[in-house]
Protein backbone atom coordinates (compact mmCIF):
# COMPACT_ATOMS: atom_id res chain seq x y z
CA UNK A 1 0.00 0.00 0.00
CA UNK A 2 1.67 2.89 -1.15
CA UNK A 3 1.58 5.85 1.69
CA UNK A 4 2.35 9.25 0.61
CA UNK A 5 3.26 12.30 3.42
CA UNK A 6 3.61 16.19 3.07
CA UNK A 7 4.59 17.41 5.69
CA UNK A 8 6.65 20.22 6.05
CA UNK A 9 8.10 22.35 8.90
CA UNK A 10 7.85 26.28 9.32
CA UNK A 11 9.68 27.87 12.42
CA UNK A 12 7.52 29.62 14.58
CA UNK A 13 8.52 31.33 17.72
CA UNK A 14 5.56 30.55 19.85
CA UNK A 15 4.11 27.47 18.12
CA UNK A 16 0.26 25.90 19.62
CA UNK A 17 -0.56 24.03 16.78
CA UNK A 18 -0.04 20.28 16.48
CA UNK A 19 -0.36 19.18 13.21
CA UNK A 20 -0.26 15.66 11.32
CA UNK A 21 -1.17 14.48 7.94
CA UNK A 22 -1.94 11.06 6.03
CA UNK A 23 -2.73 10.36 3.05
CA UNK A 24 -3.03 6.63 2.30
CA UNK A 25 -3.30 5.26 -1.49
CA UNK A 26 -6.99 3.31 -2.41
CA UNK A 27 -7.34 -0.51 -3.04
CA UNK A 28 -9.27 0.24 -5.93
CA UNK A 29 -6.16 2.97 -7.03
CA UNK A 30 -4.05 -0.16 -6.22
CA UNK A 31 -5.65 -2.55 -8.55
CA UNK A 32 -5.88 -0.03 -11.47
CA UNK A 33 -2.16 0.79 -10.67
CA UNK A 34 -2.96 4.46 -10.32
CA UNK A 35 -0.72 6.84 -8.01
CA UNK A 36 -2.67 8.17 -4.84
CA UNK A 37 -4.60 11.27 -6.32
CA UNK A 38 -5.17 12.55 -2.60
CA UNK A 39 -2.70 15.72 -1.35
CA UNK A 40 -2.42 17.78 1.37
CA UNK A 41 -0.36 20.79 2.42
CA UNK A 42 0.04 22.73 5.69
CA UNK A 43 2.14 25.24 7.30
CA UNK A 44 1.98 27.36 10.55
CA UNK A 45 3.13 31.36 10.30
CA UNK A 46 3.60 33.24 13.68
CA UNK A 47 0.66 33.89 16.20
CA UNK A 48 -0.66 30.66 15.60
CA UNK A 49 -1.97 31.33 12.37
CA UNK A 50 -2.53 27.38 11.06
CA UNK A 51 -3.11 27.04 7.33
CA UNK A 52 -3.64 23.91 5.38
CA UNK A 53 -5.40 22.66 2.03
CA UNK A 54 -6.53 18.86 1.03
CA UNK A 55 -6.88 18.43 -2.51
CA UNK A 56 -8.70 15.20 -3.93
CA UNK A 57 -7.31 14.28 -7.48
CA UNK A 58 -10.32 13.37 -10.00
CA UNK A 59 -9.94 9.13 -10.53
CA UNK A 60 -10.61 9.78 -14.73
CA UNK A 61 -7.71 12.49 -14.85
CA UNK A 62 -4.48 11.40 -15.92
CA UNK A 63 -2.21 13.97 -14.36
CA UNK A 64 -4.26 14.66 -10.83
CA UNK A 65 -2.51 13.46 -8.33
CA UNK A 66 0.30 16.45 -9.92
CA UNK A 67 -2.79 18.66 -9.75
CA UNK A 68 -4.05 17.52 -6.23
CA UNK A 69 -0.35 18.92 -5.27
CA UNK A 70 -0.33 22.24 -6.95
CA UNK A 71 -3.57 23.45 -5.69
CA UNK A 72 -3.21 22.49 -1.91
CA UNK A 73 0.62 23.35 -2.20
CA UNK A 74 -0.42 26.70 -4.16
CA UNK A 75 -3.41 27.97 -1.94
CA UNK A 76 -1.48 27.55 1.41
CA UNK A 77 1.87 29.47 -0.07
CA UNK A 78 -0.90 32.57 -1.30
CA UNK A 79 -2.25 32.30 1.72
CA UNK A 80 1.44 32.57 3.72
CA UNK A 81 1.71 35.62 1.56
CA UNK A 82 -1.14 37.55 3.28
CA UNK A 83 -0.55 40.31 5.65
CA UNK A 84 -2.57 40.24 9.06
CA UNK A 85 -4.15 37.72 8.54
CA UNK A 86 -5.93 36.41 12.02
CA UNK A 87 -6.90 40.56 12.49
CA UNK A 88 -8.57 41.14 8.77
CA UNK A 89 -10.28 37.77 9.18
CA UNK A 90 -11.44 38.86 12.72
CA UNK A 91 -12.46 42.34 12.57
CA UNK A 92 -14.13 42.69 9.24
CA UNK A 93 -17.29 40.81 8.35
CA UNK A 94 -16.39 40.51 4.54
CA UNK A 95 -12.34 39.81 3.93
CA UNK A 96 -12.80 35.98 4.41
CA UNK A 97 -14.51 35.96 1.13
CA UNK A 98 -11.96 37.99 -0.57
CA UNK A 99 -9.13 35.90 1.38
CA UNK A 100 -10.21 32.51 0.80
CA UNK A 101 -11.12 33.19 -3.06
CA UNK A 102 -7.70 34.88 -3.81
CA UNK A 103 -6.27 31.41 -2.40
CA UNK A 104 -8.65 29.49 -4.69
CA UNK A 105 -7.68 31.59 -7.40
CA UNK A 106 -4.05 31.32 -7.27
CA UNK A 107 -4.51 27.51 -7.02
CA UNK A 108 -6.53 27.65 -10.34
CA UNK A 109 -4.41 29.53 -12.27
CA UNK A 110 -1.23 27.34 -11.25
CA UNK A 111 -3.52 24.13 -12.64
CA UNK A 112 -3.92 25.94 -15.76
CA UNK A 113 -0.43 27.17 -16.41
CA UNK A 114 0.46 23.84 -15.73
CA UNK A 115 -1.69 22.21 -18.13
CA UNK A 116 -0.29 24.72 -21.12
CA UNK A 117 3.56 23.95 -19.80
CA UNK A 118 2.36 20.18 -20.21
CA UNK A 119 0.53 20.65 -23.34
CA UNK A 120 -2.49 19.06 -21.78
CA UNK A 121 -6.60 19.90 -20.74
CA UNK A 122 -6.96 21.68 -17.36
CA UNK A 123 -9.61 18.77 -16.52
CA UNK A 124 -6.23 16.07 -17.00
CA UNK A 125 -5.07 17.73 -13.85
CA UNK A 126 -8.77 18.17 -11.74
CA UNK A 127 -8.81 17.76 -7.91
CA UNK A 128 -11.22 19.12 -5.45
CA UNK A 129 -9.53 21.88 -2.74
CA UNK A 130 -10.16 22.26 0.85
CA UNK A 131 -8.56 25.35 2.40
CA UNK A 132 -8.82 26.31 6.23
CA UNK A 133 -7.00 29.19 7.70
CA UNK A 134 -7.63 28.53 11.56
CA UNK A 135 -6.47 31.05 14.70
CA UNK A 136 -7.16 30.91 17.90
CA UNK A 137 -9.91 33.98 17.54
CA UNK A 138 -11.31 32.70 14.15
CA UNK A 139 -11.38 29.79 11.62
CA UNK A 140 -11.71 30.49 8.21
CA UNK A 141 -12.81 27.41 5.39
CA UNK A 142 -13.06 27.21 1.67
CA UNK A 143 -14.11 24.45 -0.02
CA UNK A 144 -14.68 23.26 -3.71
CA UNK A 145 -15.98 19.59 -4.33
CA UNK A 146 -16.49 16.61 -1.48
CA UNK A 147 -14.86 16.27 1.77
CA UNK A 148 -15.44 18.07 4.52
CA UNK A 149 -13.61 20.76 7.12
CA UNK A 150 -14.54 20.00 10.91
CA UNK A 151 -13.60 21.86 13.97
CA UNK A 152 -14.13 21.23 17.47
CA UNK A 153 -15.13 23.70 19.81
CA UNK A 154 -13.96 24.95 23.73
CA UNK A 155 -17.51 23.00 24.64
CA UNK A 156 -16.56 20.12 22.83
CA UNK A 157 -18.93 20.89 20.34
CA UNK A 158 -18.44 19.36 16.33
CA UNK A 159 -19.04 21.90 13.94
CA UNK A 160 -18.63 21.40 9.69
CA UNK A 161 -17.89 24.40 8.60
CA UNK A 162 -17.98 22.99 4.77
CA UNK A 163 -20.10 19.72 3.89
CA UNK A 164 -19.22 17.46 0.76
CA UNK A 165 -21.01 19.54 -2.78
CA UNK A 166 -22.14 16.24 -4.90
CA UNK A 167 -24.92 16.30 -7.77
CA UNK A 168 -28.02 13.49 -7.03
CA UNK A 169 -24.70 10.64 -7.50
CA UNK A 170 -22.49 9.73 -4.77
CA UNK A 171 -19.71 9.77 -7.52
CA UNK A 172 -20.57 13.20 -9.24
CA UNK A 173 -18.63 16.16 -7.66
CA UNK A 174 -17.54 19.90 -8.49
CA UNK A 175 -13.66 19.95 -9.28
CA UNK A 176 -11.02 23.60 -9.23
CA UNK A 177 -11.23 23.38 -12.88
CA UNK A 178 -14.82 23.11 -13.36
CA UNK A 179 -16.10 25.74 -15.01
CA UNK A 180 -18.14 27.52 -12.96
CA UNK A 181 -16.32 26.12 -10.11
CA UNK A 182 -15.39 29.34 -7.60
CA UNK A 183 -19.16 30.67 -8.11
CA UNK A 184 -20.09 27.18 -6.29
CA UNK A 185 -17.38 27.18 -3.56
CA UNK A 186 -18.93 26.79 0.46
CA UNK A 187 -16.90 29.90 1.90
CA UNK A 188 -17.28 29.80 5.37
CA UNK A 189 -16.04 31.85 9.15
CA UNK A 190 -16.82 30.84 12.27
CA UNK A 191 -15.43 33.37 15.29
CA UNK A 192 -14.02 31.80 18.30
CA UNK A 193 -10.95 29.79 19.50
CA UNK A 194 -10.93 26.32 18.19
CA UNK A 195 -9.83 23.17 20.01
CA UNK A 196 -9.38 21.30 16.99
CA UNK A 197 -9.87 21.05 13.17
CA UNK A 198 -9.96 18.20 10.57
CA UNK A 199 -10.29 17.99 6.80
CA UNK A 200 -10.24 15.06 4.98
CA UNK A 201 -10.78 13.99 1.41
CA UNK A 202 -14.20 12.12 0.25
CA UNK A 203 -13.05 8.76 0.76
CA UNK A 204 -13.50 8.86 4.44
CA UNK A 205 -16.95 11.14 4.01
CA UNK A 206 -18.84 7.23 5.03
CA UNK A 207 -17.13 7.15 8.18
CA UNK A 208 -17.05 10.55 9.09
CA UNK A 209 -19.85 11.68 8.40
CA UNK A 210 -23.73 11.20 8.56
CA UNK A 211 -24.34 10.93 5.03
CA UNK A 212 -26.15 12.64 3.07
CA UNK A 213 -26.11 15.29 5.78
CA UNK A 214 -22.97 15.87 6.29
CA UNK A 215 -23.05 15.99 10.25
CA UNK A 216 -19.71 15.11 11.88
CA UNK A 217 -19.97 11.60 13.03
CA UNK A 218 -18.60 11.88 17.19
CA UNK A 219 -17.63 8.09 17.56
CA UNK A 220 -15.48 8.81 14.55
CA UNK A 221 -13.44 12.50 15.61
CA UNK A 222 -13.87 12.62 19.58
CA UNK A 223 -11.28 9.47 19.74
CA UNK A 224 -9.12 11.08 16.92
CA UNK A 225 -9.03 14.93 18.30
CA UNK A 226 -8.20 13.47 21.61
CA UNK A 227 -5.53 11.65 20.04
CA UNK A 228 -4.13 14.03 17.80
CA UNK A 229 -4.12 16.57 21.74
CA UNK A 230 -1.72 13.88 22.92
CA UNK A 231 -0.05 12.45 20.09
CA UNK A 232 3.97 12.18 20.35
CA UNK A 233 6.72 11.20 17.77
CA UNK A 234 4.41 7.74 16.35
CA UNK A 235 1.39 9.36 15.84
CA UNK A 236 2.19 9.21 11.87
CA UNK A 237 2.84 6.15 12.05
CA UNK A 238 -0.67 5.52 14.24
CA UNK A 239 -2.69 7.19 11.77
CA UNK A 240 -1.55 5.48 8.77
CA UNK A 241 -2.45 2.25 9.99
CA UNK A 242 -5.92 3.38 11.60
CA UNK A 243 -6.27 4.44 7.82
CA UNK A 244 -4.82 0.94 6.28
CA UNK A 245 -6.77 -0.98 8.68
CA UNK A 246 -9.71 -3.79 7.63
CA UNK A 247 -12.15 -1.79 9.43
CA UNK A 248 -11.40 1.51 7.21
CA UNK A 249 -11.02 0.16 4.35
CA UNK A 250 -13.94 -2.29 4.33
CA UNK A 251 -15.95 0.89 4.52
CA UNK A 252 -14.24 2.27 1.35
CA UNK A 253 -11.81 1.98 -1.34
CA UNK A 254 -10.58 5.50 -2.23
CA UNK A 255 -7.18 7.11 -1.31
CA UNK A 256 -7.69 9.04 2.16
CA UNK A 257 -7.04 11.88 3.42
CA UNK A 258 -7.19 12.73 7.22
CA UNK A 259 -5.36 16.28 8.12
CA UNK A 260 -5.89 16.43 11.84
CA UNK A 261 -4.90 19.96 13.99
CA UNK A 262 -4.60 20.36 18.02
CA UNK A 263 -4.65 24.04 19.21
CA UNK A 264 -2.69 23.28 22.42
CA UNK A 265 -3.23 25.69 25.44
CA UNK A 266 -0.66 28.31 25.95
CA UNK A 267 1.13 26.19 28.94
CA UNK A 268 2.14 23.62 26.43
CA UNK A 269 4.75 24.87 24.10
CA UNK A 270 4.55 22.06 21.20
CA UNK A 271 6.67 20.53 18.76
CA UNK A 272 4.62 21.06 15.41
CA UNK A 273 5.74 17.90 13.06
CA UNK A 274 4.60 14.75 14.79
CA UNK B 1 -46.49 -3.73 -5.53
CA UNK B 2 -48.28 -3.66 -1.71
CA UNK B 3 -48.80 -0.17 0.31
CA UNK B 4 -48.12 -2.21 4.12
CA UNK B 5 -44.92 -0.76 5.90
CA UNK B 6 -41.94 -2.45 4.77
CA UNK B 7 -39.58 -3.19 8.13
CA UNK B 8 -37.12 -4.11 5.10
CA UNK B 9 -35.83 -0.57 5.35
CA UNK B 10 -33.57 -1.94 7.93
CA UNK B 11 -31.68 -3.04 5.78
CA UNK B 12 -30.15 0.66 5.39
CA UNK B 13 -29.49 0.91 8.98
CA UNK B 14 -27.21 -2.79 8.61
CA UNK B 15 -25.71 -1.41 5.45
CA UNK B 16 -24.89 2.17 4.93
CA UNK B 17 -23.16 1.91 2.00
CA UNK B 18 -24.07 3.93 -1.27
CA UNK B 19 -26.42 2.19 -3.59
CA UNK B 20 -25.66 1.02 -7.13
CA UNK B 21 -29.30 -0.09 -8.60
CA UNK B 22 -29.09 -2.30 -11.57
CA UNK B 23 -32.41 -3.78 -13.02
CA UNK B 24 -32.21 -6.82 -15.15
CA UNK B 25 -35.22 -6.54 -17.40
CA UNK B 26 -35.51 -10.58 -19.18
CA UNK B 27 -37.58 -11.76 -22.09
CA UNK B 28 -38.98 -15.11 -21.13
CA UNK B 29 -41.02 -15.27 -23.96
CA UNK B 30 -41.66 -18.70 -25.52
CA UNK B 31 -39.14 -18.25 -28.21
CA UNK B 32 -36.61 -18.15 -25.45
CA UNK B 33 -36.98 -21.41 -24.06
CA UNK B 34 -34.68 -24.08 -24.20
CA UNK B 35 -31.05 -23.60 -24.58
CA UNK B 36 -31.62 -19.75 -24.21
CA UNK B 37 -33.39 -19.59 -21.29
CA UNK B 38 -30.99 -22.07 -19.88
CA UNK B 39 -28.19 -19.98 -20.55
CA UNK B 40 -29.60 -16.64 -18.87
CA UNK B 41 -30.69 -18.78 -15.99
CA UNK B 42 -26.60 -19.91 -15.82
CA UNK B 43 -25.30 -16.36 -16.90
CA UNK B 44 -27.38 -15.23 -13.43
CA UNK B 45 -25.51 -17.11 -11.51
CA UNK B 46 -22.47 -15.86 -12.95
CA UNK B 47 -23.74 -12.54 -12.48
CA UNK B 48 -23.68 -13.19 -8.72
CA UNK B 49 -20.61 -14.94 -8.43
CA UNK B 50 -18.70 -12.22 -10.08
CA UNK B 51 -20.03 -9.12 -8.04
CA UNK B 52 -19.86 -11.03 -4.58
CA UNK B 53 -16.23 -11.78 -5.31
CA UNK B 54 -15.87 -8.08 -4.58
CA UNK B 55 -16.66 -7.05 -1.41
CA UNK B 56 -17.59 -3.49 -1.68
CA UNK B 57 -19.76 -3.94 -4.97
CA UNK B 58 -21.39 -6.58 -3.24
CA UNK B 59 -22.96 -4.50 -0.53
CA UNK B 60 -23.51 -1.57 -3.22
CA UNK B 61 -24.49 -2.94 -6.34
CA UNK B 62 -28.53 -4.04 -6.24
CA UNK B 63 -30.15 -6.20 -8.41
CA UNK B 64 -34.00 -6.53 -9.59
CA UNK B 65 -35.26 -8.79 -11.64
CA UNK B 66 -38.58 -8.09 -14.27
CA UNK B 67 -39.35 -11.06 -16.54
CA UNK B 68 -41.58 -9.78 -19.90
CA UNK B 69 -43.63 -12.68 -21.71
CA UNK B 70 -47.57 -12.39 -22.07
CA UNK B 71 -47.09 -10.92 -18.31
CA UNK B 72 -44.49 -8.48 -16.56
CA UNK B 73 -43.07 -9.79 -13.50
CA UNK B 74 -40.90 -8.74 -10.12
CA UNK B 75 -39.31 -11.91 -9.53
CA UNK B 76 -36.73 -10.24 -7.93
CA UNK B 77 -36.75 -6.96 -5.73
CA UNK B 78 -33.90 -4.97 -5.21
CA UNK B 79 -31.45 -6.35 -3.03
CA UNK B 80 -28.03 -6.34 -2.60
CA UNK B 81 -25.54 -8.81 -4.89
CA UNK B 82 -24.77 -10.82 -1.28
CA UNK B 83 -28.29 -10.97 -0.42
CA UNK B 84 -29.59 -12.33 -4.31
CA UNK B 85 -30.57 -15.61 -4.74
CA UNK B 86 -31.01 -16.37 -8.45
CA UNK B 87 -34.05 -18.69 -9.28
CA UNK B 88 -34.50 -20.66 -12.26
CA UNK B 89 -36.98 -18.69 -14.91
CA UNK B 90 -38.79 -20.39 -17.58
CA UNK B 91 -40.34 -19.25 -21.04
CA UNK B 92 -43.56 -19.09 -22.52
CA UNK B 93 -45.96 -16.51 -24.04
CA UNK B 94 -45.82 -13.16 -25.76
CA UNK B 95 -43.78 -10.15 -24.93
CA UNK B 96 -44.98 -7.46 -23.00
CA UNK B 97 -41.43 -5.16 -23.28
CA UNK B 98 -43.24 -2.01 -23.15
CA UNK B 99 -44.98 -2.72 -19.85
CA UNK B 100 -41.84 -4.22 -18.82
CA UNK B 101 -39.73 -1.41 -19.42
CA UNK B 102 -41.94 1.11 -17.97
CA UNK B 103 -41.77 -1.32 -14.14
CA UNK B 104 -38.20 -1.28 -14.58
CA UNK B 105 -37.91 2.87 -14.61
CA UNK B 106 -40.85 3.33 -12.10
CA UNK B 107 -39.03 0.76 -9.82
CA UNK B 108 -35.98 2.44 -10.19
CA UNK B 109 -37.72 5.78 -9.55
CA UNK B 110 -39.24 4.25 -6.33
CA UNK B 111 -35.75 2.95 -4.95
CA UNK B 112 -34.43 6.50 -5.46
CA UNK B 113 -36.83 7.97 -2.94
CA UNK B 114 -36.38 5.08 -0.53
CA UNK B 115 -32.50 6.03 -0.74
CA UNK B 116 -33.15 9.59 -0.05
CA UNK B 117 -35.73 8.76 2.88
CA UNK B 118 -33.21 7.07 4.07
CA UNK B 119 -30.61 9.09 3.82
CA UNK B 120 -28.49 6.36 1.51
CA UNK B 121 -26.26 8.25 -1.31
CA UNK B 122 -26.45 6.28 -4.84
CA UNK B 123 -24.85 6.34 -7.83
CA UNK B 124 -26.71 6.70 -11.52
CA UNK B 125 -29.19 3.27 -12.05
CA UNK B 126 -28.89 0.99 -14.54
CA UNK B 127 -31.41 -0.75 -16.54
CA UNK B 128 -30.21 -4.20 -18.58
CA UNK B 129 -32.63 -5.32 -21.23
CA UNK B 130 -32.24 -9.31 -22.65
CA UNK B 131 -34.14 -9.83 -25.56
CA UNK B 132 -34.57 -12.33 -28.57
CA UNK B 133 -37.64 -10.17 -30.20
CA UNK B 134 -39.49 -7.05 -30.21
CA UNK B 135 -42.50 -6.43 -28.71
CA UNK B 136 -45.07 -8.69 -29.12
CA UNK B 137 -49.17 -8.57 -28.00
CA UNK B 138 -48.83 -4.72 -26.70
CA UNK B 139 -50.56 -1.54 -27.82
CA UNK B 140 -48.55 0.65 -29.72
CA UNK B 141 -48.62 3.62 -27.09
CA UNK B 142 -47.46 1.05 -24.50
CA UNK B 143 -44.06 0.65 -26.54
CA UNK B 144 -44.38 4.43 -27.67
CA UNK B 145 -44.69 5.58 -23.52
CA UNK B 146 -41.97 3.27 -22.84
CA UNK B 147 -39.48 4.69 -25.82
CA UNK B 148 -40.36 8.19 -24.86
CA UNK B 149 -39.45 7.45 -20.73
CA UNK B 150 -35.93 6.20 -21.91
CA UNK B 151 -35.39 8.98 -23.97
CA UNK B 152 -36.13 11.92 -21.03
CA UNK B 153 -34.44 9.38 -18.49
CA UNK B 154 -31.08 9.44 -20.45
CA UNK B 155 -31.36 13.01 -21.11
CA UNK B 156 -32.15 13.88 -17.61
CA UNK B 157 -29.67 11.26 -16.49
CA UNK B 158 -32.15 9.77 -14.16
CA UNK B 159 -30.71 6.39 -15.21
CA UNK B 160 -28.95 4.48 -18.27
CA UNK B 161 -30.98 2.02 -20.05
CA UNK B 162 -28.87 -0.54 -22.07
CA UNK B 163 -31.04 -3.01 -24.69
CA UNK B 164 -29.01 -6.20 -25.59
CA UNK B 165 -30.32 -8.28 -28.38
CA UNK B 166 -29.82 -12.05 -28.20
CA UNK B 167 -30.29 -14.00 -31.67
CA UNK B 168 -33.49 -13.25 -33.72
CA UNK B 169 -34.13 -9.75 -31.68
CA UNK B 170 -35.52 -7.14 -34.28
CA UNK B 171 -32.45 -4.57 -33.87
CA UNK B 172 -33.59 -2.07 -35.65
CA UNK B 173 -37.09 -1.93 -33.01
CA UNK B 174 -34.47 -2.20 -30.39
CA UNK B 175 -32.39 0.91 -31.52
CA UNK B 176 -35.69 2.80 -32.05
CA UNK B 177 -36.82 2.00 -28.26
CA UNK B 178 -33.38 2.46 -26.53
CA UNK B 179 -31.74 5.84 -26.65
CA UNK B 180 -28.14 4.36 -26.88
CA UNK B 181 -27.37 1.89 -29.45
CA UNK B 182 -28.41 -1.95 -28.77
CA UNK B 183 -25.60 -4.49 -28.24
CA UNK B 184 -25.93 -7.78 -30.65
CA UNK B 185 -25.39 -11.02 -28.14
CA UNK B 186 -22.75 -12.98 -29.62
CA UNK B 187 -24.69 -16.37 -29.88
CA UNK B 188 -25.60 -17.49 -26.30
CA UNK B 189 -22.41 -15.70 -24.65
CA UNK B 190 -24.37 -14.85 -21.43
CA UNK B 191 -21.78 -15.81 -19.20
CA UNK B 192 -19.34 -13.14 -20.90
CA UNK B 193 -21.77 -10.71 -20.64
CA UNK B 194 -22.81 -10.79 -16.98
CA UNK B 195 -19.19 -11.36 -15.87
CA UNK B 196 -18.72 -7.36 -18.17
CA UNK B 197 -21.81 -6.17 -16.39
CA UNK B 198 -20.40 -7.33 -13.39
CA UNK B 199 -17.28 -5.54 -13.90
CA UNK B 200 -19.40 -2.39 -14.84
CA UNK B 201 -21.16 -2.22 -12.22
CA UNK B 202 -18.03 -2.84 -10.03
CA UNK B 203 -16.23 0.13 -12.04
CA UNK B 204 -19.66 2.30 -11.49
CA UNK B 205 -19.89 1.28 -7.56
CA UNK B 206 -15.97 2.64 -6.95
CA UNK B 207 -16.15 5.33 -9.38
CA UNK B 208 -15.80 8.64 -8.16
CA UNK B 209 -15.51 10.03 -11.44
CA UNK B 210 -17.87 12.92 -12.78
CA UNK B 211 -20.20 11.02 -14.25
CA UNK B 212 -18.49 9.13 -16.99
CA UNK B 213 -16.96 5.83 -15.90
CA UNK B 214 -15.40 4.10 -19.20
CA UNK B 215 -16.73 0.69 -19.22
CA UNK B 216 -14.69 -2.56 -19.90
CA UNK B 217 -14.59 -3.29 -23.42
CA UNK B 218 -17.30 -5.70 -24.83
CA UNK B 219 -15.90 -8.81 -25.86
CA UNK B 220 -19.73 -10.66 -25.66
CA UNK B 221 -21.24 -8.66 -28.55
CA UNK B 222 -21.30 -6.29 -31.14
CA UNK B 223 -22.60 -2.70 -31.49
Amino acid sequence: MGVEKTQIVIPARSNRWKVSATSVCGSSHEKLGTPCQDASFWSIQENDIFIAAVADGAGSATHSDMGAQLASRTAVETLQAEPDLESRLHNNPNTFKTILTTALKAALSAVKKEAKTQGIKPRELASTLIVVIATPQVVATAQIGDGAAIIQTQDNDLIALTTPDSGEYINQTTFLISPGALKTAQLHIWHGKPTHVALFSDGLQMLALQMPFGKPHAPFFTPLFKFISAAGETASVQLTSFLQSPRVKERTDDDLTLLLAALMDDTHETENQI
Amino acid sequence: MSEEPKLEEIEFAENPEPRCPCVLLLDTSSSMSGSAINALNQGLQTFKDSLTQDDLASRRVEIAIVTFDSKVNVVQDFVTADQYEPTSLSAGGATAMGTAIVTGLDMVQNRKTQYRENGITYYRPWIFMITDGEPQGEAKEIIDQAAQRIKTEEENKSSAFFAVGVEGANMDKLQAIAARAPVKLNGLNFGEMFVWLSASMQRVSHSKVEEQVDLPPLGWGTV
